[in-house]
């Protein structure tokens, strides 16, 4: 149907036409290799076809991103801040210790990151310098080629400014932290990608954040590409508390080898649309994923989670637990889509997404998807929504807890099953606890 | 793996190749010219001699279906059908319209006998007449004993190919007030129902397929069931393909009037041909204050050979329209019969209390591709549904459930509970789940929940660990998986079903 409906679009609406000018007008100054420079028209070509997804594409029924981009806005100008600056947007998850990468508006800030205090077996170079080195850009032209379907990575593809370019080997205590910081004052586009490959028997904990500095609304793009070698053990986390005017677009395209872990977080209580997508591969025997999100929207934000779980060999495990708080007429979807190829026998795939909503006026659209081919597997998932449970409150209130109280405690408790999954980095768990606690007292 | 042996071996019974009902019969039959366009819509209409305003609508809904596209959104794939190359309209010979039984072909008797429903027996059996009496059809019932009498019996409509040739207990039901009929013959005798309900569930040019059966349509059955009345007996149509090339295109409309009950039945089956047969239905249930239906089916049309050659297109459109408050729609369906089923029975619960249920067993094997669900529509305060659907596959076939549950923002307490399993036998086959869930209501309570397993090692472990042996373990296991569904189909159709999917039930039916 999606593609039937895509053809149909023959008229390209401001924003797509936008997108289309920015490329030509800016393509000869984007960093990259004729590799890269040809991956870039190449995805733009695709964009040109397919054009901003609306609600007859399949995989963007819930979220009509042809809707919501009415106009491209310009690309972000190369800006500076100070440090503290960045330090009170970042809250507390400043005070996790760890190896920072700024991007400001797109673009690596040396004089915000520490990439200098990078240990042995931790290489982190900018993107759009690693966009220039041959045989990084062979290689990462044939990632960009991976997701070529999906038209908000091709619109990155063709646009990334620059992003964080990072090598693991051995084990590191810790974490890399990639700050996405706008500071735009009026409306602009940003736009970055980020590649982290973590050798065989590594163990590291990456965190990406996403922060506004201004209060214009800002498009941002991201996409992250994740290389697992076997037996490695990866932590990935992303919090993104953008302005309410922002419009957030990420991607994940994670690929796991044998034996492997990866555990992963997303919280979200920004941008008045989130779409987050996450691509995830098992390409060897034995590896685990455990995938959870905690999202709060309010107003008339809009939280989309996609998921494509691709089993394709025998024996790994994948399971997702998403929990989302709704209030006021905020729309939370999810979509979940769980694969399993006919060789991958012994999969073990559970999905659970839930929703909380807290007003009338919310909205909860749920898609979670089986696609089966092998017999000896276990699979399953479940949707739950509705409102907060009564008896709970009651038993909470009848201790004396005033109602108030007793419903941010209940939302907390909510949440807080997803966010445990990083319980062990005690700082950083607290920090995101933190952030569903700040949104609980914005409450009116 | 020996788990599911039990399982495999009945699935295997009712393998492609071991289609029982794929047998023909030589009827004499008139048929329509080849192919279809705006004389074939008024030939129909003609030969049916129907009203003014019903030849105006198929002619409007055939209009509309020429600017229709084909849907390709489901996971069924199939050589495009060529709709010119079909014959709309084959009715055997002789029966122009439903009779007494006396008077039917002694050919079409038998091959209702051959398929298990001895028609005229069943009337014998039953009492309604002795053999040198005339037909119940011309009969008055004699008493109110005999009124009492007809608890348990089936009331049958039986079609062959385009038109109904007989109703049984038709006299019967009328005592009753109930009027079960043809709806050619509805369409004859009481137009104003026909007309005040026709297409008020599924619209004229709903889908590419419901419009062309708005269009075509030949025969299905009618019944009305008035204010107060629970319908004394089991009521049952049975469709049965017989001419080659021709498509089947009935259309049901059922009538619960305020606080009426009826329980109905239905059941497919088609000779093994080597083309495809298509097959386009559309069900609209209307269900008024405090009423209850219940539709069972039990599909069988040939689901073609085992190298996936012939076999029947079924792409059909059910609905039920929860109308009045209180209104209950219960749909049971046990799919184990054609080579494409495209099929949603849908409930919109519209009246507050509503209640609207899903059952569905569907089984697919050799090249067999299922894609069926239910809709679940909340509109009313207080609704509720229920869906359990159990998909089965093997061989090289495709097994996808496809659903809808969502509630409108004054939908308020809207309550639903969907369990969809699926069971895969082999590597050759695919189970899938394609569940839309939108809640639109804070006071909605939405649960949902599908899995996709063989049977489980502790499960197996469990049951052994208590001193049953493995095959005991297994039948007990599978037994469980579908039980939920056998248990809702009323007792004659359950052993129709036991034999069709021939997993053991010992102990549970009852």
């Amino acid at each position: 149907m999606g593609e039937a409906a895509t053809k149909l679009t023959v008229v390209r609406n401001p924003a797509e036409e936008g997108f289309l000018k920015t490329y030509a007008d800016i393509a000869g100054t984007l960093p990259g290799t004729e590799k890269i420079v040809k991956a870039r028209r190449d995805a733009m070509a695709v964009f040109e076809e397919l054009g901003l997804p609306h609600r007859r594409v399949e995989e963007w029924k819930y979220t009509d991103l042809r809707a919501a981009i009415k106009e491209a806005n310009p690309v972000a100008k190369p800006a500076s801040v100070d440090a503290g600056a960045l330090k009170s947007a970042l809250g507390a998850l400043a005070d996790v210790d760890a190896i920072r990468v700024v991007l400001l508006d797109g673009h690596f800030a040396a004089d915000l990151s520490n990439v200098d205090d990078a240990g042995k077996g931790m290489r982190i170079m900018p993107l759009a310098e690693a966009l220039g080195d041959k045989e990084f850009a062979a290689a990462h032209a044939e990632i960009a080629n991976v997701l070529e379907h999906d038209t908000s990575v091709a619109l990155n593809t063709g646009l990334m400014t620059d992003g964080a370019a990072i090598r693991i080997s051995g084990p590191h205590e810790t974490p890399i932290h990639i700050v996405h910081a706008t500071t735009a004052q009026s409306a602009s586009l940003v736009t970055t990608r980020n590649t982290v490959s973590v050798g065989a028997g590594a163990n590291v904990t990456l965190i990406e954040s996403f922060v506004s500095l201004g209060d214009a609304g800002v498009q941002v793009n991201t996409v992250t590409h994740v290389g697992i070698g076997d037996d490695a053990h990866v932590v990935h986390v992303k919090v993104q508390k953008e302005n309410a005017e922002s419009l957030h677009l990420a991607t994940w395209a994670v690929e796991l080898s044998a034996r492997c872990h990866y555990d992963t977080l997303q919280v979200t209580t920004g941008a008045a649309l989130t779409r987050n997508q996450i691509y995830l591969t098992f390409n060897g025997e034995d590896a685990k994923a455990h995938m959870n999100a905690a999202y709060l929207q309010r107003g008339k934000q809009h939280c989309d989670s996609t998921l494509v779980i691709d089993h394709i060999v025998p024996g790994c495990e994948s399971r997702e637990l998403y929990k989302g708080v709704l209030d006021d007429q905020a729309r939370g979807v999810f979509q979940g889509k769980i694969m399993v190829k006919p060789e991958a026998q012994k999969t073990d795939g559970k999905q659970m997404a839930q929703a909380l909503l807290l007003s009338d006026e919310a909205e909860f659209d749920s898609k979670p998807e089986l696609e089966i081919f092998a017999d000896d597997v276990v699979c399953g998932h479940g949707s739950t929504s509705g409102a907060i449970d009564d008896e709970l409150l009651f038993y909470l209130r009848a201790r004396g807890i005033p109602e108030k109280k007793a419903r941010a405690l209940l939302v907390q408790a909510f949440v807080g099953e997803a966010i445990a999954i990083i319980e062990e980095h005690e700082k950083l768990y607290e920090a995101l606890m933190g952030i569903a606690e700040d949104w609980l007292s914005e409450a009116v | 793996m020996a788990a599911v042996q039990e399982t495999i071996d009945h699935v295997k019974t009712i393998d492609v190749d071991q289609y029982k009902y794929g047998f023909t019969t030589d009827l004499e039959s008139v048929k329509a010219p080849r192919g279809l366009n705006e004389d074939i819509v008024r030939f129909i209409s003609d030969k049916k001699n129907e009203p003014e305003w019903m030849l105006e609508w198929r002619l409007d809904a055939f209009e509309r279906w020429q600017t229709m596209d084909e849907p390709d959104w489901a996971r069924v794939s199939y050589p495009k059908i060529d709709f010119q190359s079909l014959y709309y309209y084959a009715a055997p010979k002789n029966s122009e319209g439903p009779k007494s039984l006396d008077e039917v072909d002694p050919e079409i008797l038998r091959m209702y006998e051959k398929l298990g429903i001895p028609l005229k027996e069943q009337e014998l059996l039953a009492g309604v007449r002795k053999h040198d009496e005339p037909s119940q059809l011309d009969a008055e019932p004699s008493d109110e004993d005999g009124y009492a009498q007809m608890a348990g019996k089936v009331a049958i409509d039986a079609v062959v190919d385009s038109v109904s040739v007989v109703t049984t207990f038709k006299k019967e039901l009328a005592k009753a007030g109930v009027i079960f009929c043809s709806i050619s013959e509805a369409l004859q005798e009481h137009p104003e129902l026909v007309k005040k309900y026709l297409g008020t569930v599924v619209p004229k040019s709903d889908n590419y397929y419901a419009t062309l059966n708005s269009a075509v349509f030949s025969d299905g059955s009618f019944v009305y069931i008035p204010p107060g009345v629970r319908c004394p007996m089991e009521l049952s149509t049975y469709f049965r393909i017989n001419e080659t090339e021709t498509g089947q295109f009935e259309r049901t409309l059922i009538i619960a009037d305020k606080g009426s009950y009826v329980s109905y039945l239905e059941g497919c089956t088609a000779p093994m041909r080597d083309e495809n047969q298509l097959h386009a239905a559309v069900v609209e249930l209307v269900c008024l204050d405090d009423a209850e239906i219940k539709y069972s089916t039990v599909q069988n049309w040939y689901p073609g050979d085992s190298e996936g050659k012939g076999g029947v297109y079924n792409f059909v459109t059910k609905r039920a329209d929860c109308r009045g408050k209180n209104s209950k729609v219960s749909w049971t369906q046990v799919e184990t019969g054609s080579a494409i089923t495209w099929k949603y029975p849908s409930c919109i619960l519209r009246g507050d209390n509503s209640v609207g249920e899903f059952y569905s067993i569907a089984i697919s094997n050799g090249h067999q591709q299922v894609d069926s669900g239910t809709k679940m529509i909340h509109l009313g305060k207080n609704t509720s549904s229920k869906i359990i659907s159990k998909g089965i596959a093997a061989g090289k076939s495709d097994n996808t459930y496809r659903g809808l549950v969502s509630t409108h923002r004054k939908a308020t307490n809207a309550r639903n509970f969907t369990q969809c399993d699926s069971l895969l036998i082999g590597n050759k086959c695919g189970a899938h789940t394609v569940p839309y869930i939108e809640a639109k209501n804070s006071s909605a309570h939405f649960e949902h929940e599908a899995t996709t397993s063989k049977i489980s090692d502790d499960q197996m472990f469990y049951c052994q660990q208590r001193g049953l042996n493995e095959e005991e373990a297994i039948a007990l296991i599978v037994n469980g998986f579908v039980r939920e569904v056998m248990q809702q189909l009323p007792m004659e159709f359950m052993a129709e079903t036991q034999k069709l999917i021939g997993i053991s039930l010992e102990g549970s039916v009852g």
